[in-house]
């Protein structure tokens, strides 16, 4: 059950999309990525594609314009 | 309880409005606009009258292109205050500001590297000589082309997704 952390801090669509899902590819069943963003774009399309994909999702604001989303994967 | 707590405010000013609100809301605007100005929705033609403006200052003689000697010949006795689409894009950027200001999400983002400086402008540049050998963009073409049913439109959609694919590829392979 490993957790990583992506830095996607000052990208903007579709860079944080296609890094979370080049991660994902690389992550084993239970893991854990936390993807950092200060996109509100990403904020909806890396959630989406995610719970589309059947993984666990959740969003925190960490801070203003700041936000992390947690993802398991499920499969 | 605090205004940012409250349900109603979560929900138009927090949260991101859904494709379908957002749909409506810019069909409904546009129509307005149209009905209102008798011109549809535009983006980036002012963007060229804005350098022709500057470039006029500097004594560049924009007057003999092709482009401002003829179907844009009325811009250049024209002013960022005179012009209609100007005031819009100016209109665009003070609303974005304030809906960003009012969901607390306003933040000056740091520059990440070089080649993501070199890719925007790159890509700002195609984009921008796209919008003109296309007379619009995704908004002017695309957007206002398929209200006002012009086949124009629906070419301009296909060669947007081919474009669009392009440029995904070339992201992924030389920035990322």
């Amino acid at each position: 059950m490993a957790e990583y952390r992506l830095d996607c801090m000052g990208e903007a669509c579709p860079v944080p999309l296609i890094k979370t899902q080049k991660k994902m590819a690389d992550m084993k069943v239970g893991d854990v990525v936390v993807v950092e963003i200060d996109h509100s774009c990403a904020m909806k399309n890396v959630p989406e594609w995610a719970r589309k994909e059947g993984h666990n999702v959740d969003i925190e604001e960490t801070s203003e314009g700041e936000w992390e989303i947690y993802i398991e994967k499920t499969k | 309880m605090r205004v940012q707590d409250h349900k109603i405010f979560k929900i138009v000013v927090k949260d991101a409005w859904s494709y379908t609100t957002g749909a409506i809301l810019l069909a409904v605007l546009n129509i307005a606009l149209f009905a209102l100005s008798k011109i549809p929705w535009g983006v980036t033609t002012p963007f060229s009258y804005w350098g022709a403006w500057i470039g006029k200052t500097f004594g560049i003689h924009v007057e003999k292109w092709y482009y401002f000697a003829g179907p844009h010949k009325s811009a250049l006795n024209m002013s960022f205050f005179t012009h209609q689409g100007s005031i819009m894009n100016l209109g665009i950027i003070v609303g974005a500001l304030l809906a960003a200001l009012a969901a607390s999400q306003f933040k000056i983002k740091k520059i990440k590297s070089v080649s993501q400086v070199i890719a925007a402008i790159s890509g700002g540049l195609l984009m921008g000589y796209g919008a003109r050998i296309a007379f619009g963009c995704n908004i002017g073409a695309l957007f206002s082309g398929l209200a006002s049913s012009s086949l124009h439109g629906w070419i301009y959609m296909v060669f947007m997704f081919v474009g669009a694919w392009i440029g995904s590829k070339l992201l992924v392979k030389y920035f990322m």
